[in-house]
């Protein structure tokens, strides 16, 4: 799509000088002053057009009344409307080009996949910008929803652990908190060692829930999707709250009531500070103060493996067996060693993830 | 004593591929056993980056595999050429310190444990030729399963080990069943009935769905295509095929009550379907799933009704059974191979999906397990060692991802893995002989439902999926309509959406 008028003291390699005027356009100083298309102007285009019944209804004409920008002529809008209706198009084919397998779509590949689509090379860069700008909105919307229903799925299985703890209690009847896996306590034999065992081996609970800081969570920041440790928990943490506290009182004691409330377990062994046993106290905690959670790991690739919404069955209550803070407490000092020490053997048959490992050495989890 | 020939030629591993042999062999005369499928087979990675091809002829000298058994069998044989120092497995690691010895001699003993690895696959290959190839011997079958319980623990170290131990188990189960004269019922599906077990299933439950995205896969890729379905609609019926404990629901429910465009939250209404029979039953009767369900959906906000379907014991699904209610959009949902399921018979499946079309559903949502299509020619032994690939496949995702939690995957892998590997090898001997079973994908098809798209969003939300976990996962959109997970270069789980062919979707 190219210019009716070609702009002949330009050659393709200045870049035009830009000045503000008095309307608040953006025109460039060379002879033939052009009009440079910012991302405000772009999106008050775009809210007329919007409101005109989108691009094949609107006019110029129309558009132009509806903007009211001073300064913006027929012309202008005559063109970019053009592109803008084309810009549509290949709507389809930028899917096609963007599935890649396993991939996650940096804007740069975004933009690369938009390039060579077929019809969009004459476009500049501004439209392209556009079009990214729209999917990594829609993925920062996948993202979100993502993360809102893996704590779904986590809430529902806190109601499936709590019940076997009631059904599969023995003797004694107490009021367990959901965390507690009572039941297994009681049999005899090789399962206790081995559930507990196998509970113990993660440092850190897997798939944290503080992963989702990472996937920019907080919307509007078009960052790209490698994962970036941020915090945004204010959404999030509402919903753990009420959810935590059962009802929809906000109860803003992060200490989770389930920790508090519900006596005995909690005292077992060494973890007498009625701390929770899970992990996510310390998160709430730290929103509390204000402190991005930025030590996050933001893969599960080995053993700082990122927690996920409620895991409920760090312990046994078998007062006997180790406490709680063993079961699921976080050793990242002793981890991180046996972790360092991998990573300094290559292995060929593991393939480790380096980039992404080597990335993890510097972190400590949060937890702990 | 029957003889048996084997291709001296050593068959190259790799996950989707099948057999195929490499091109430095020996040349003899030989027929082979399982054939290889030397088409155009995408080689993708061969198991393990296994190190140097065994030069059996080293091992037997000529092409008697039984004299190849017996040099195993009698196993510190091991002849010049090779590198194999092969103590007691058992001893071989002490699983207390399993992890911290790996380490310190991992480099060492990467290439015998490669070797290993190769013994006993193929220990198990003879073993599952012997049970049914051409030339059978119970006898010869029953010596090499001892063998393999020598050398391969449930509890072993390596994936491999672990693997060969629950495949022994399932051939010695077949074997017996084979003298007796048939399969036990509990080889097709486990019952987890005493107390102790039930917590482990639970346990290994809740490990399943945090070290893994299969069932995450499955349910989000289903719900986000149900969600897309019924954006407009105010009143939703589900009717699912395998309810099991439900959570599957727990987040359609929190994206239901959390979406903006539309109409507000629509009713939810869902009929579960129930089987008389056995299954497991840790997870609660389908009435406490629905209990379970009812309350989430009270304390989300979500209006719901919960309905419950008894199925015959011949279990065929009889659409006017179910109570309907006009303006209501239905969704068939079919959740069959998740790793903690159970194997559901292929009739009452079958009734399930044919039967489902006089409901005329809004959307059909699949999940089932991607394997390969084996051809006759390559019997129970082909695809037993295409359920070898598959599960190693599996094994190794999982190990991937938390190589030193040993104990939780093999906890995994012993309450849902290894039953499961037994239902697929029973599965497998009971029907190999007949005609290769299409997959549910292509039942659909020619019951009569056409393909709808998978959007943007939903891929979009699988790879992001998949980037909790690990690189190895990836996922592929086969068709239009169907997104497939496999680790690596093996396709392990797929999920596609259906719909009738007057529907706009």
């Amino acid at each position: 799509m190219f210019h009716a008028k070609k702009p002949s003291t330009m050659n393709s390699h200045d870049r035009p000088m830009c000045v503000q005027g008095d309307s608040g356009l953006v025109l460039t100083t060379d002879p033939k002053p052009r009009l440079r298309w910012t991302v405000e102007l772009h999106e008050r285009f775009v809210d007329a057009v919007t409101q005109l019944g989108g691009p094949d209804k609107a006019t110029p004409k129309t558009i132009m009344r509806v903007m009211g920008v001073k300064g913006l002529t027929l012309y202008h809008l005559k063109s970019h409307l053009q592109k803008f209706r084309l810009g549509k198009q290949p709507h389809k084919e930028f899917n096609d080009h963007s599935v890649k397998d396993g991939d996650r779509a940096t804007s740069l590949e975004l933009q690369r996949n938009l390039a060579s689509s077929s019809g969009m090379i004459g476009r500049n860069m501004n439209e392209m910008q556009m079009e990214v700008q729209r999917r990594l909105h829609e993925q920062l919307e996948v993202q979100r929803h993502l993360q809102l229903r893996i704590e779904a799925q986590g809430k529902y299985m806190q109601t499936i652990l709590e019940k076997a703890c009631q059904t599969l209690g023995g003797e004694e009847n107490m009021a367990l908190p959901a965390r507690t896996f009572k039941g297994m306590g009681n049999q005899g034999g090789g399962i206790i060692p081995d559930i507990s065992a196998a509970f113990k081996e993660f440092g850190t609970p897997p798939l944290s829930f503080s992963s989702f800081q990472d996937l920019n969570i907080c919307g509007g920041q078009e960052q790209q999707l490698e994962l970036h440790p941020q915090s945004s928990m204010g959404e999030r943490s509402s919903s753990f709250e009420s959810f935590l506290v059962g009802n929809n009182n906000n109860n803003t004691d992060h200490n989770l009531s389930l920790g508090k409330k519900r006596s005995s377990p909690y005292s077992n062994g060494g973890n007498a500070n009625g701390k929770s046993p899970l992990m996510w106290s310390d998160d709430f905690r730290l929103q509390e103060l204000g402190g991005p959670t930025t030590d996050l790991i933001s893969r599960p690739n080995q053993d700082d493996i990122i927690q996920m919404a409620p895991l409920s069955m760090e312990r046994s209550c078998n007062p006997e067996l180790d406490s709680v803070s063993d079961i699921y407490e976080s050793k990242p000092m002793l981890d991180e060693k046996k972790f360092d020490a991998k990573l300094e053997r290559p292995s060929p048959r593991r393939a480790p993830q380096l980039s992404s490992l080597s990335a993890q050495g510097g972190r400590n989890s949060v937890f702990g | 004593m029957a003889t048996m020939m084997v291709d001296d030629t050593i068959p190259d591993f790799d996950y989707y591929g099948g057999l195929t042999t490499p091109t430095t062999t020996t040349t003899t005369t030989t027929t082979t056993t399982t054939s290889s499928s030397d088409d155009d087979h995408d080689h993708g990675c061969t198991w393990n980056d296994w190190s140097p091809v065994v030069d059996w002829d080293a091992f037997s000298g000529g092409d008697n595999f039984q004299d190849l058994i017996e040099s195993m069998i009698e196993g510190n044989n091991s002849s010049g050429g090779l590198n194999m120092n092969i103590p007691k497995s058992t001893t071989f690691y002490n699983s207390e310190d399993s992890v911290l010895m790996e380490e310190s001699e991992e480099s060492n003993n990467n290439q015998s444990e490669d070797v290993n690895g190769l013994k006993l696959v193929h220990l198990l290959m003879a073993a599952a030729e012997a049970l049914t190839g051409v030339n059978k011997s119970r006898e010869l079958a029953r010596v090499i399963l001892v063998r393999l319980k020598e050398l391969a623990s449930p509890n072993g170290s390596t994936n491999m080990e672990r693997l060969a131990a629950h495949f022994t188990d399932a051939l010695q189960a077949l074997l017996d069943g084979a003298a007796s004269g048939s399969l036990p019922k509990s080889m097709f599906s486990p019952n987890y009935k005493d107390e102790q077990q039930q917590g482990d299933v639970l346990a290994a439950f809740q490990l399943l769905q945090d070290i893994s995205p299969f069932i995450k896969f499955g349910h989000f890729t289903a719900n986000q295509a149900i969600l897309e379905a019924v954006a407009h609609d105010r009143r939703v019926h589900i009717v699912d095929y395998d309810i099991m404990e439900g959570i599957q629901w727990a987040s359609l429910m929190q994206a239901l009550v959390s979406r903006k465009d539309g109409p507000p939250t629509p009713h939810l209404r869902i009929t579960a379907l129930s089987r008389s029979g056995s299954g497991r039953r840790s997870f609660g009767t389908v009435q406490e799933t629905g209990r379970r369900l009812t309350a989430f959906a009270a304390s989300s906000g979500q209006p719901f009704s919960f309905h419950h379907c008894r199925l015959d014991t011949d279990e065929t699904f009889k659409p006017s059974a179910l109570k309907l209610v006009r303006g209501e959009a239905i969704i068939i949902n079919c959740m069959l191979h998740l790793p903690h399921f159970t194997y559901r018979a292929s009739d009452s499946i079958a009734s399930f999906l044919s039967g489902s079309k006089t409901l005329n559903p809004r959307l059909v949502t699949l999940v089932e397990e991607e394997v390969r299509p084996v051809g006759e020619e390559e019997g129970f032994v082909g695809r037993f060692m295409d359920t070898l690939h598959h599960y190693s496949a599996l094994y190794d995702s999982l190990e991937a991802g938390f190589p030193l939690q040993s104990r939780a995957r093999a906890l995994v892998e012993r309450v849902f893995l290894g039953p499961r590997i037994t239902g697929s090898l029973a599965r497998i001997y009971r029907t190999w002989g007949e005609d290769e079973r299409c997959s549910w994908g292509e039942w659909l098809s020619a019951v009569g439902y056409r393909e709808s798209n998978i959007s943007f969003a939903n891929h979009c939300q699988a790879k992001l999926l998949l980037g909790l976990f690990n690189d190895g996962y990836r996922v592929e959109e086969i068709g239009t309509n169907k997104l497939v997970l496999g680790w690596k270069s093996r396709r392990l789980l797929s999920a596609s959406i259906w719909t009738t062919p007057d529907s706009d979707l």
